[in-house]
């Protein structure tokens, strides 16, 4: 064997210790996938995208905090440049975080053929898709939540009525935010997998998942200036529909400045489309790895 | 397309090989011994359990190493077996612990810290070995473990998979190469084209088919016709119908060869013929394999 090490004699100690069973591997599987995506145990190259890009999500709330604090004496006070539920959005950076990301714990698996020793273990096709899933929500929703925590606290301790003043004020924001981020994380993780797990390479992926969105987004655009679907021609900007949701939970209603704004039924209709693409995202995704499936 | 097609066979604990060519259906065995694909008919138990019944936790106490690469490229092989054995099961601090000691065990105690991207074949195919006994399996199916190695790797590795049953991990090694299987195995299942060709101690297959070699310095071709006339087996791929002239006669022999040579003396004393030669020669697994092969109707493609 070239590159060889001798093989030494020291003796074999059987294990027997607990073993976990299907949980167990998920939840290995989870830790694994995590640690991978944001580059943990890897070289800095892998890790400096991902944290790159929650410091780049993170300069508005720090921007708006300092700002807070500069003009707290003054009669801007109160100034912000965005409301929590803006900040609870679609930005470039988190549709990049999303591209790097998810192709990176499913594309390899698959290239290096890493799938087989996987499921040669106690867990079945589903138990992989959870554990995937999981991974990359958790890291969107901490990705997303992180700047909101960094806002919600810098301008408690910078407000100028106090801070027990401004949490009270801003009480629903403590629900909202989190609730808002949970359903735009598990729809990007669902997408992005799903469209991560058709290919083999991540480059494809990550370009994919960037196109789709961006494709969707303008399809949607040219529906509505066409004025056939007017402001229904927003529930095929795929891109854009965990926003409409994201309005529903602050607001109880989509916001005036969607163009689905004043639309009949455009809550519900908002819903089924957002619950239609997370369902067939996770269709796809156990369709990719039924082949373990029992 | 039947991939294995009425396959009945009982393997016991211990070190197994499982010999066929390329698409005699070995890997399809092990999918289906893994429980990664069904039967169409009939059934599989691996350790005294059902696969059908229960294939997640039969996968449990299963190690396996596929023949093709699969080990994640930018990881250290540390890691890359530590996670694997997490997902068999292991506690983290013990699958840790685990991987440490199964790769000092296949020789990769110093590299087990580096990228597995640059590792060589040999060391890729320690990784792959170490991966499969991190969760201590009770049985390890390895698929080629030898495939893509130098004499010397061939030979660590042999000998690396020959300990595996002392300590209390039964394997089956698919191989091709039957010197592999007669140098480690205490049983062999042979296949060919999904089907069963023999299966059995390794011993008794080569006894099956063991030669003894006798050699006369004229009449071989009565020896022969007599030969066979008293029910032996002869083959000899030359004419032997030269009556006059010298030359040797084989004779198949199986475990016992004792009524077999107390046959050849008699007729040797009838014929009053004289014995220049006598040998025996165990045959080869590639023999065994030709023969049964033979038998079962199959023939060389």
């Amino acid at each position: 064997m070239s590159g060889r090490g001798a093989v030494y004699d020291r003796g074999y100690r059987p294990y027997d210790g607990p073993r976990g069973g299907r949980v167990a591997a998920v939840l290995a599987l989870y830790k694994a996938s995590v640690r991978r995506a944001i580059g943990l145990r890897r070289s800095w190259r892998q890790k400096f995208l991902p944290l790159g890009l929650l410091a780049v999500v993170s300069i508005p709330a720090a921007v708006n905090v300092g700002i807070g604090y500069a003009t707290r004496n003054s009669p801007l006070e109160g100034f912000s440049f965005f409301t929590y539920r803006e900040y609870v959005g679609v930005s470039s950076a988190l549709l990049l975080f999303v591209a790097v990301c998810a192709p990176d714990v499913v594309c390899p698996d698959r290239r290096q053929r890493v799938l087989p020793v996987i499921f040669a273990r106690p867990l079945t096709g589903t138990d992989y898709v959870l554990a995937k899933l999981a991974a990359i929500a958790t890291l969107v929703f901490a990705f997303s939540i992180l700047p909101q925590v960094l806002l919600f606290v810098g301008q408690t301790l910078v407000s100028k009525d106090g801070s027990l003043h401004y949490i009270s004020d801003h009480a629903d924001i403590i629900w909202k935010v989190p609730v808002a981020v949970a359903a735009l994380a598990a729809y990007y993780a669902a997408l992005s997998l799903a469209v991560s797990s058709l290919t083999a390479r991540r480059v494809v992926a990550g370009a994919s998942v960037f196109g789709l969105m961006i494709v969707s987004s303008v399809v949607a655009h040219i529906l509505r200036e066409s004025g056939s679907l007017a402001g229904r021609g927003q529930l095929f900007n795929i891109l854009a529909l965990p926003l409409l949701v994201r309005d529903l939970v602050f607001d109880g209603h989509i916001h005036e400045s969607s163009p689905m704004s004043g639309v009949a039924g455009a809550g519900a209709m908002a819903l089924a489309a957002y619950a239609a693409v997370l369902a067939t995202s996770v269709a796809v995704l156990l369709w990719r790895y039924r082949w373990a499936e029992r | 397309m039947t991939a294995l097609d009425g396959l009945t066979v009982d393997v016991p604990r211990g070190l197994v090989g499982l010999v066929g060519a390329n698409g005699a259906g070995k890997t399809t065995l092990f999918r289906l011994l893994l429980g990664l694909a069904r039967p169409t008919e009939g059934s599989v138990d691996v350790c005294g359990r059902s696969v059908a019944a229960d294939p997640v936790g039969s996968r449990a106490r299963l190690g396996y190493m596929p023949e093709h690469d699969c080990l994640p490229l930018d990881q250290s092989a540390a890691d890359v077996v530590a996670t694997l054995g997490e997902l068999s099961g292991l506690p983290a601090r013990a699958a840790r612990q685990r991987a440490s000691e199964v790769l000092d065990l296949v020789g990769l105690d110093e590299a087990r810290f580096r990228p597995v991207g640059g590792f060589s074949t040999g060391m890729r195919q320690r990784v792959k070995l170490a991966q499969s006994l991190v969760a201590d399996p009770e049985l390890a199916l390895l698929d080629e473990p030898t495939a893509g190695l130098d004499p010397t790797g061939r030979e660590e590795m042999l000998v690396l998979v020959g300990r595996l049953a002392s300590f209390g991990i039964s394997v089956l090694l698919a191989t091709h190469l039957l010197d592999d299987v007669a140098r480690v195995c205490d049983h062999v299942v042979m296949l060919d084209a999904g089907r069963l060709v023999v299966a059995g101690p390794t011993e008794t297959l080569l006894h099956q088919t063991g030669k003894l070699t006798v050699e006369v310095n004229a009449g071989v071709g009565r020896l022969a016709r007599v030969l066979a006339e008293r029910g032996l087996t002869v083959v000899n791929d030359e004419d032997l119908d030269a009556d006059g002239e010298g030359g040797s006669v084989d004779v198949v022999v199986g475990p016992d060869p004792g009524p077999v040579l107390d046959t050849i003396r008699d007729v040797l004393a009838d014929l009053g013929l004289p014995l220049h030669r006598l040998s025996s020669r165990a045959a080869s697994l590639d023999e065994a394999f030709v023969a049964d092969r033979g038998a079962a109707g199959t023939g060389w493609r």
